[in-house]
């Protein structure tokens, strides 16, 4: 650390804000090929003035979650991120990520230019490039790789043959529209299939919603696998951790691993991995076997509801049974299934992760399903459907292309997501050749694959099998440094981003304003996207006329004023989603929908939702009132809801129409190995955190989990490298011996472990999960089931 | 003039240390991992897994505790440590010779050395930045995601501090050493 | 040897730079030569070191913040103070008995070097020195034991030296007068030393009474070895009579001071360990438990102790030996003070996840940190020596030097 402290010490405020204010161009350059392990981490904190200061909207964009904020920016530099106290959703809290942010902007490994590949895939020789150039790399190549009119061309316009992926974020939907709808193909990969898919469908598919959690007013919670203290969700973190420690909210944890959300519990259980829906069915058991549920309830909006009682009952879900799959003593399922049944506002936590096990799917419908059984729904203190406010849609003008095949990433699954697919099966079915068509272009935005899904060898043999990559991204990344094209963005504070809607108890709509303009020679997403779609448009449309029958078809004698009439109103022209800027068409939208009084609001509060000016208090100095209590939506569907216990359609696709358990299930790990857990920490998002230096300074690296008494007789210590091998790989990192995980578990933080040179704080440090997490798929969606490897530890 | 204070509900704390990042952002304190004004102390929890005593894994967010009878204050031999008109303990790094007394005095390890000015340097509760702006908040307690802070002025009984302090049961840190901390950690 | 006044008032020896080299090429001689000329070098390149790289350089930390540089001070300010009070036995309180004014301007000197050697190291542990003389005075800090120690000390160098030109000058009545203030200013400031760290109720281990007395206590045992040292040296450990007679009486002294101290040393642990105090008790056990406290005894007390017991007193030259021993022990002593001072963090949770609990606070020197220290020492020795070519150290005087 002393070195890393000595090298900024220099930095002091004014020189960084001469520096990063007045020329950013001076700041060292990624221009690869300069040497660039030569130049320092330029970044540092500023302290704050009590002179004039602009006070801009933003919208964290450090983690999926969506805080407001506003930026402070003096003399042209952003010198603070506070939280914004109108937003409902964030109630004015900005967790450590988000006070960071500042650094994320001022990163020194930024991507400051476009870069055009001139040495090997993954060696990091880069040229810098003009943006014309880059793009132009894009559409007819270099001497180093092919471009996508010659790509189009040999595969006769079949548009499938490109593949995307985007990261979660505001200016994703706008991607989607220019390689999906405008470009034309349907093989988009994106996190959902490496995240919460089967949590999504398992609840929207048995309540009808993923709901919103009522944690203000709950009285008993069972959080299973959901860790708020560390993996950060408003508003659900900030309520419950108010009321837990015997202050109304009773709390009990199921995790493998004692977190700082157990250290808030009334009791933790530290459930086998995998093994939750055991837990789920025993307490169903339990309230069925002793009639503990809200039987008219039940009665009244519970699909299947006899069908399954007498499944759970005759199956002998008892918690005995129950006790010997999960390590959870009978007695406390009895306790925990009694005390949850008898509370008057009891929720079994939905959660939000990746799916860990095979049996997700089927975990969360047992799960909304218990929560139907104690009739908790759509009312206070439970899980609430909430309201959207609607925003006027934008209508894109999407061209068919007769040439396009389908999606092709199903095979085994039983309700393939046709927008977002699978991305583990995507992959490997390139890589196997048994996907219909060659897929040979990958396009990718704001993505890291190669840290974010399992199994990073394939991913990279999938990168190198590509015969162009694109990456538009803010940082080097281990995947960039497989791209042909690499285009510079501006960061989340440097860009207007489309307004966006945050439905539930207490709706309102946000709008991320620039704070600062674009620096280096970055721009904002929804330029590049419109600058490629005015690059590509006409071309691709000529490699269309070539081949597209329909097309062919259609325009057969057309006059060149037809046809350019034609192209024109049949969406060829790909650019025509950005004819409006992002400021335009958002004051356009919020204006229809709600006046010029409410554009005013969100412009200068970043937050708009009706009688906002009324509603909104401050109550005291930490707490603001958004809506009066009888206007919250606590309660929406009335009659309306419904609870799918026996959802007898999906055994036709051959998944259990009710929550069952099967043997296979069952947590087992072979002596001396150990079955690696993955999770989240309050200081990290993914990898595009771990360049951040001042949540480096929290959290230093990642290091692997051994519990004490394990690591005492294998003779290793804190601090002590060691490999983690699993049958796909092998990753070294520091141990951390540790009584907060089981004698044959392992865990250790994901993100970390990057491999580009570009990153100087990330470059390996600590090690990469998805190296040695193995890729397997559970049934239903085909999304990631993360906690099914098991690896081998020893000191190195 | 105000005698400001702090009570922090130390139960909300969740450990997430945005309250040091937030800190370190609006007062420009320097990167490092023990170049800190505020931070978040821990202690594993004790026991064997999975018989793990929950209650012993507890989150103290501490710092600066603004002594009334601040013993850095007392041994500074060039009075660079010193109460300003608010009663808040602070530095005036054009005095300060580095002899760091004030840090082996200091019972709550507060205090650290900023290597731009080579003096001492600790919590100021936001005094010559978001106060001196008119602001009524520390940059800590307005990031804070569970709000465990509440500054104020505790000789304004109207004050949302003096009233917390007045309804909760509450206790200071190293009470004993007769400090008399202005941190409150509410029960 | 030829002398003559410096600026008309001071009697020096009529030396040129050349006369410096002249001396004899004994092993000895030429070992301490090389020593010094090594410790020199190392005060430079050290000092070098911290002037470019700033604060850096040291290892001291937020949990740490005094380090092997303060221990090297107190050190030589301890030195200093019993060298004032030894060489006080003679010339302040006249035990002409013993003849202890055969050392008094010797030791009066040394106090005087030491002390400087002290300020020379301290200079660069402090991260502003001018800024402290200023603000001492613009802004004194009145209630911190810091201040006064420095103040005093000041004061005392001054006496120090004052006295010091009175010896030289004969003029031994106002000598003894300025004597006694500086040994007096001397014994205040060195027990406000003690109480920098006594008055610390953060740290247990050193709060309350203790360190003030056994400072004043250890400066007479350190002062007593230096004058074995420092005579040995003189005499090539061939005493004449008179000097073996006040060694002996010196080493009587000594005998009675290492019994004393190894009271305090044994009721201070003993009352640490059983008192149970937290804070207190914890530490105790673990400086129990720590090399150095050993070195500490072993070396400065036991080990002295052992050969005045069984040499009656009168083994001189062992005793010369026995006191470099003994004064390596009183290094580790200084050291032990203000490293088990910090040994407790005060913030005992821990503030990262990844980390172990706090426990004890570790601290090794960092390199800059011993070449400044070693080099401190070099300052000392070429003081010392540039002092017994310059000025008369030895003569006995035993009349008042005429008026003039």
């Amino acid at each position: 650390m002393r070195v890393e402290v000595s090298r900024r010490r220099f930095l002091q405020n004014t020189v960084a804000l001469s520096v990063v204010g007045g020329s950013a161009l001076s700041l060292g350059a990624l221009a690869a090929e300069s040497a660039h392990a030569g130049s320092l981490p330029e970044t540092t904190t500023t302290k704050t003035g009590t002179g004039s200061a602009e006070i801009i909207p933003t919208l964290c964009g450090m983690c999926v979650n969506k805080c407001a904020a506003f930026a402070r920016v003096e003399e042209g530099v952003l010198t603070k991120l506070d939280p914004n106290p109108y937003f409902p959703k964030s109630r004015n809290m900005l967790c450590p990520r988000g006070n960071s942010g500042i650094q994320t902007l001022y990163d020194p490994d930024r991507l400051k230019y476009p870069l055009i590949r001139i040495g090997e895939r993954g060696d990091g020789r880069y040229k810098r490039v003009t943006w014309e150039e880059a793009y132009d790399a894009i559409l007819n190549g270099t001497d180093k790789f092919k471009g996508l009119a010659q790509i189009l061309d040999e595969e006769k316009d079949n548009r499938a043959t490109i593949g995307y992926s985007n990261g979660e974020g505001l200016s994703k939907e706008g991607f989607e529209v220019l390689v999906g709808q405008k470009i034309g193909t349907p093989n988009y990969v994106d996190e959902i299939s490496i995240c919460l898919e089967t949590t999504l469908g398992g609840y929207v598919n048995t309540i009808g919603t993923y709901g919103e959690a009522d944690m203000n007013n709950a009285d008993y919670i069972i959080v299973a696998g959901a860790n708020r203290a560390e993996a950060i969700i408003t508003p659900d973190t900030m309520d419950m951790f108010k009321r837990t420690k015997k202050r109304g909210l009773t709390m009990i944890v199921l995790d493998p691993r004692f977190t700082n959300t157990a250290a808030k519990a009334d009791r933790w259980y530290a459930v086998n991995p995998g093994t939750d829906l055991a837990f789920v069915l025993a307490l169903t058991y339990v309230a069925f076997d002793e009639g503990l549920y809200d039987k008219e309830f039940c009665q009244k909006y519970m699909v299947g509801y006899a069908e399954y009682k007498a499944h759970i009952l005759s199956k002998k879900y008892t918690p005995e049974w129950a006790a010997k799959l999960t390590g959870i003593s009978a007695k406390e399922i009895y306790r925990t299934a009694r005390e949850f049944m008898k509370a008057r506002s009891p929720i079994y936590y939905q959660g939000r992760r990746s799916a860990f096990s095979p049996n997700d799917f089927q975990l969360r419908r047992a799960m909304a399903i218990y929560q139907g059984l104690s009739g908790n729904l759509d009312k206070k203190g439970g899980i609430i459907y909430g309201k959207k406010i609607k925003l006027p849609p934008e209508e894109v003008n999407a061209p068919m292309y007769a040439q396009a095949q389908t999606r092709f990433d199903r095979k085994g699954i039983a309700i393939p997501a046709d927008k977002t697919g699978s991305w583990i099966l995507f992959r490997n079915m390139i890589l196997e050749g048994t996907a219909p068509y060659p897929v040979r272009v990958m396009l990718m935005r704001k993505h890291n694959p190669m840290s974010g899904v399992p199994d990073t060898t394939k991913t990279e043999q999938l990168l190198r099998k590509m015969d162009l990559n694109v990456m538009i991204d803010i940082l080097p990344s281990d995947t960039a440094m497989f791209c042909d094209v690499i285009l510079p963005e501006a960061s989340y504070l440097e860009r207007t981003s489309p307004v966006a809607s945050f439905g539930g108890l207490e709706p309102a709509i946000v709008q991320r304003k620039a704070a600062v303009k674009p620096l280096y020679e970055c721009k904002t997403p929804e330029v590049i996207y419109k600058e490629l779609a005015e690059k590509l448009s006409e071309p691709l449309w000529k490699n269309t006329l070539k081949y597209d029958e329909d097309v062919q078809d259609d325009t057969k004698g057309m006059k060149p004023d037809a046809l350019k009439k034609y192209y024109k109103e049949n969406g060829f022209d790909l650019a025509d989603a950005w004819e409006k800027t992002v400021e335009e068409s958002n004051k356009e939208r919020v204006v229809k929908a709600f006046g010029e009084e409410a554009w005013k609001i969100l412009e200068e509060k970043g937050v708009y939702y009706p009688h906002m000016e009324a509603y909104h208090k401050q109550l005291d100095p930490n707490t603001y009132e958004y809506y009066p209590e009888d206007k919250k939506n606590y309660h929406v569907k009335g009659d309306k809801i419904k609870v799918v216990a026996n959802f007898t359609n999906l055994t036709k696709k051959g998944v259990d129409a009710m929550p069952t358990w099967h043997d296979d299930m069952a947590f087992h790990v072979p002596k001396g190995k150990f079955r690696l857990i993955t999770g989240r920490h309050a200081q990290f998002t993914q990898s595009g955190t771990t360049n951040n230096a001042m949540l480096r300074d929290l959290t230093p690296t990642n290091y692997v989990w051994i519990n004490s008494r394990v690591a005492a007789e294998r003779g290793i210590k804190f601090g002590d490298l060691v490999e983690v091998r699993s049958r796909i790989g092998a990753i070294r990192l520091q141990a951390y011996p540790t009584e907060s995980i089981a004698p044959n578990q392992t865990f250790l933080l994901h993100g970390f472990g990057g491999n580009s040179r570009g990153m100087e704080m990330a470059y390996g440090n600590g090690g990469n999960d998805a190296r040695i997490i193995e890729d397997h798929i559970e049934p239903v969606y085909g999304a990631a089931a993360m906690h099914l490897t098991d690896v081998e530890i020893r000191r190195v | 003039m105000a005698r400001y204070g702090m009570a922090l509900d130390y139960k909300n704390c969740i450990n997430c240390k945005a309250c040091e990042v937030a800190c370190k952002e609006e007062n420009g304190v320097l990167l490092g991992a023990d170049k800190h004004r505020i931070w978040v102390g821990a202690n594993a929890p004790s026991g064997e897994w999975p018989h793990l005593d929950i209650v012993s894994s507890t989150f103290m967010p501490s710092q600066c505790q603004h002594c009334e009878d601040a013993p850095c204050e007392e041994v500074c031999p060039t009075h660079a440590t010193y109460y300003d008109e608010n009663h808040v303990v602070r530095v005036n790094s054009d005095k300060c010779i580095l002899c760091s007394y004030c840090m082996n005095a200091c019972p709550y390890d507060a205090r650290y050395v900023d290597d731009r000015t080579v003096t001492v340097d600790k919590c100021t509760f936001c005094s010559d930045t978001r106060l001196a702006r008119g602001e009524t908040t520390t940059a800590c307690q307005n990031t804070c995601p569970t709000k465990v802070r509440t500054f104020g002025d505790l000789d304004d009984p109207e004050s949302e501090i003096s009233i917390l302090l007045k309804t909760r049961d509450h206790f200071s840190l190293k009470s004993h050493l007769g400090t008399h901390p202005k941190l409150y950690y509410l029960t | 040897m030829e002398t003559k006044k410096f600026m008309g008032f001071l009697p020096v020896n009529a030396i040129s730079i050349k006369d410096l080299f002249a001396f004899e090429k004994s092993f000895v001689n030429l070992l301490a030569i090389a020593v010094t000329v090594v410790f020199l070098v190392m005060f430079v390149v050290g000092v070098g070191n911290y002037l470019l790289h700033g604060h850096h350089v040291f290892n001291v930390t937020r949990e740490h913040p005094w380090g092997l540089l303060i221990a090297t001070y107190v050190f030589f300010v301890v030195s200093s103070t019993g060298l004032c009070i030894v060489g006080s036995l003679g010339d302040v309180f006249k035990f002409e008995a013993l003849n202890y004014q055969l050392f008094s301007k010797r030791a009066i000197f040394g106090s005087i070097v030491t002390i400087l050697a002290g300020f020379a190291v301290i200079a660069f542990e402090i991260g502003h020195p001018v800024r402290m003389m200023i603000y001492n005075v613009v802004s004194p800090g009145l209630t911190s034991a810091i201040w006064w120690m420095g103040t005093l000390y000041g004061l005392y160098l001054t006496f120090m030296i004052i006295e010091f030109i009175f010896l030289l000058r004969h003029e031994m009545r106002r000598a003894q007068v300025f004597g006694f203030i500086g040994l007096a200013v001397g014994l205040a400031a060195h027990s406000n030393l003690g109480s920098v760290f006594g008055f610390l109720n953060a740290r247990p281990i050193s709060n309350g009474v203790y360190y003030p007395t056994y400072f004043i206590l250890t400066a007479f045992i350190t002062g007593i070895f230096i004058a074995f040292i420092m005579m040995g040296f003189r005499y090539k450990l061939d005493f004449p009579p008179e000097i073996k007679k006040m060694l002996t009486g010196l080493a009587k002294i000594q005998g009675f001071l290492l019994g004393a101290f190894l009271f305090f040393a044994g009721w201070k642990m003993l009352t640490d360990v059983y008192g149970g105090m937290p804070g207190r008790a914890d530490v105790a056990v673990h400086i129990f438990h720590s090399w150095t406290f050993w070195a500490e005894i072993v070396l400065a007390i036991l080990i002295p102790g052992l050969v005045i017991l069984l040499g009656q007193a009168k083994s001189h030259v062992l005793m010369f030996y026995a006191s470099l021993i003994g004064m390596v022990g009183v290094f580790f002593m200084r050291y032990n003070l203000v490293h088990d001072t910090q040994l407790k963090p005060l913030q005992m949770m821990k503030t990262t996840r990844y980390q172990l609990p706090p426990q004890w606070v570790e601290y090794v020197p960092s390199t800059t940190e011993i070449l400044i220290s070693l080099g401190g020492l070099g300052l000392a020795f070429v003081m010392y020596y540039i002092g017994t070519r310059l000025f008369d150290l030895d003569e006995s005087v035993t009349e008042e030097a005429p008026e003039r």
